[in-house]
């Protein structure tokens, strides 16, 4: 029997299912019987390049302390989506988004929302890490004290720096350049550079892909450490990362060449790797994808 | 299309189950003739045949589990190596109480018997080889419809169970057959319901790895399903 015969199998058995697999314009609603509190709100989000449509029709609820990952083939947007969660999109010259993209009650593209705000509130940490020119310390201090924190500096850079399970390996040489560490250290104290901000969502667009299996085991480490005071929303192309770490899933697919990205199926993790709605999904995740 | 290699193992090993199955199944076919004939010495032939499907078994698991720390299946192909492991299970323990209604039969040999008791064991033989047999073939083919009629199925041996068992517990006062022999009846009464359970739960399943429900669930959908129909 082919797989396409079983998936017909399938959907024969299961009624439910298929309505869910045929209809799905509601790809991003959360699944029934879910009652987690909202982080953001994501409808109709469209994302261009100039005249060129990347992203098409997004709506995701995205859970609040829950880790929520983005996967799916490369070229399909997720980067693209991942930056309009911040308006870091628009920087671009050329690029905007439609839709509406909601963070507590407020609609971060409605005219008046300050983009510097909202990226305050909304942090990103970035494939390659970037740490600035400075020592361990500044790196975590600096962001939070031009965005006027005006706490104790040295509390907040250790408990930063503990978040991001850096503290141990640090501790002693904060007066150090970061340049002066390996590549995975430096990308943690980049996401103890985004945390000391104190936003309330940290994006994340594969932040381990440029590291070794140990720094990639730390990170991941930190993400159930995080998601009890933050939101996290990761791109990951290691799928079993994004089995190991996440509470949901998105996988975002591309009918056609040149067509843009679209959000093909949400749900909660288990059920994106143990059993996904639609095929595609299920191609993907089990590498008989292309 | 990419991870052929894998592919490939999984079909090696859906293989390999496939002809331990037929294995087991030919075991059955052996013991129902036996039953049906009289035939101790088939019977005895049958003997120490556990032992292999045991061995065999475990190396099944052994290899599953490998392709498992390996590859790091998810879905579908998860699904696949879960339902593998569980079917060779059933097939393993199918194979055994076979061998064990073997050697009740091989050990009563010539002993005398209630003859009324003896057809019912003949058709719940009968009825528990069919009810495997089937739940292989549903294995086989995906073919998942046919496991919901399979439970049906079922409840036929249940119904020789309790028949077989009420002629254990009242003999008739003559032609009551020999004690030996009694005792023996009773245990392959529970062997075959046993057998056809493990059919059953094959075809069951198979259910899980195609749909990713468990059958209780799958079916109660699709009765719902039905009802919501006759609604509009
Ligand atoms: N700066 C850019 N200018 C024009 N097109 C871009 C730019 N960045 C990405 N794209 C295009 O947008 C689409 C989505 O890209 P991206 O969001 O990077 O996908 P992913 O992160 O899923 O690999 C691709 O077709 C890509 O070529
Ligand atoms: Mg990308």
């Amino acid at each position: 029997m082919t797989q396409s015969e079983r998936t017909r199998e399938e959907q024969r058995l299961t009624g439910v299912s298929r309505d869910r697999r045929e209809g799905r314009r509601d790809a991003g609603r959360p699944p029934a019987g879910d009652n987690g509190t909202l982080g953001m709100k994501i409808q109709d989000l469209s994302a261009f390049y100039g005249g060129f449509k990347a992203v098409t029709d997004v709506s995701m609820d995205i859970r609040a302390n829950k880790v929520t990952a983005l996967i799916g083939p490369s070229g399909c947007g997720k980067s693209t989506y991942i930056r309009c969660l911040n308006r870091m999109h628009e920087v671009i010259p050329g690029a905007r988004a439609e839709g509406s993209v909601t963070l507590g009650d407020q609609d971060i593209y409605a005219k008046g929302s300050d983009p510097v705000v909202i990226r305050r509130r909304v942090g990103m940490v970035f494939q390659k890490p970037n740490p600035f020119s400075k020592s361990i310390y500044e790196n975590v201090a600096w962001g939070a004290r031009i965005n006027g924190f005006r706490g104790d500096v040295d509390e907040l850079v250790e408990r930063s720096l503990r978040q991001a399970a850096l503290w141990d390996e640090v501790k002693d040489r904060l007066k150090e350049s970061g340049y002066g560490l390996s590549g995975g250290q430096q990308q943690r104290l980049c996401i103890a550079r985004t945390l000391a901000v104190e936003p309330e969502v940290i994006l994340m667009d594969e932040p381990a892909s440029a590291l070794d299996p140990v720094s990639t085991q730390k990170i991941e480490d930190t993400m159930a450490e995080l998601k009890k005071s933050y939101t996290v929303v990761i791109v990951t192309h290691n799928m079993q990362q994004a089995a190991r770490i996440s509470d949901y899933t998105g996988f975002f697919y591309i009918v056609n060449m040149g067509d843009p990205g679209r959000l093909w199926e949400f749900d909660e993790t288990e059920k994106i790797f143990s059993n996904p709605e639609r095929k595609e999904t299920e191609d993907y995740v089990t590498g008989r994808f292309g | 299309m990419p991870r052929e290699s894998f592919q490939q193992e999984l079909d090696n090993l859906t293989g390999d189950v496939l002809n331990l199955g037929r294995e087991v199944g030919a075991s059955l076919e052996n013991m129902v003739r036996a039953m049906e004939t009289g035939d101790e010495e088939l019977a005895a032939r049958e003997l120490g045949v556990d032992v292999r499907y045991k061995a065999r078994g475990a190396e099944l698991d052994r290899d599953s589990m490998i392709l498992q720390a390996r590859q790091a299946p998810v879905a579908r192909d998860l699904r696949l190596l879960y339902t593998v492991q569980s079917v060779t299970n059933h097939l393993v323990r199918t194979g055994a109480l076979s061998e064990h209604i073997c050697h009740a039969l091989a050990e009563t040999a010539g002993a005398e018997r209630d003859e009324d008791l003896e057809a019912s064991l003949v058709e719940m033989a009968r009825t528990a080889r069919n009810i495997f047999n089937e739940g292989l073939d549903i294995f086989e083919h995906r073919d998942i419809d046919r496991a919901r009629d399979l439970q049906a199925k079922d409840d036929k041996v249940d119904l020789l169970y309790s028949e077989a068992m009420n002629l254990i517990a009242n003999p008739s006062d003559s032609g009551a057959g020999a004690p030996e022999w009694r005792m023996r009846a009773a245990l392959m009464v529970h062997y075959l319901e046993r057998i056809a359970d493990h059919g059953v739960d094959i075809g069951g399943s198979t259910v899980f790895l195609v749909t990713g429900q468990r059958i209780e669930d799958a079916m109660r959908q699709y009765l719902e399903r039905d009802i919501n129909r006759d609604g509009e």
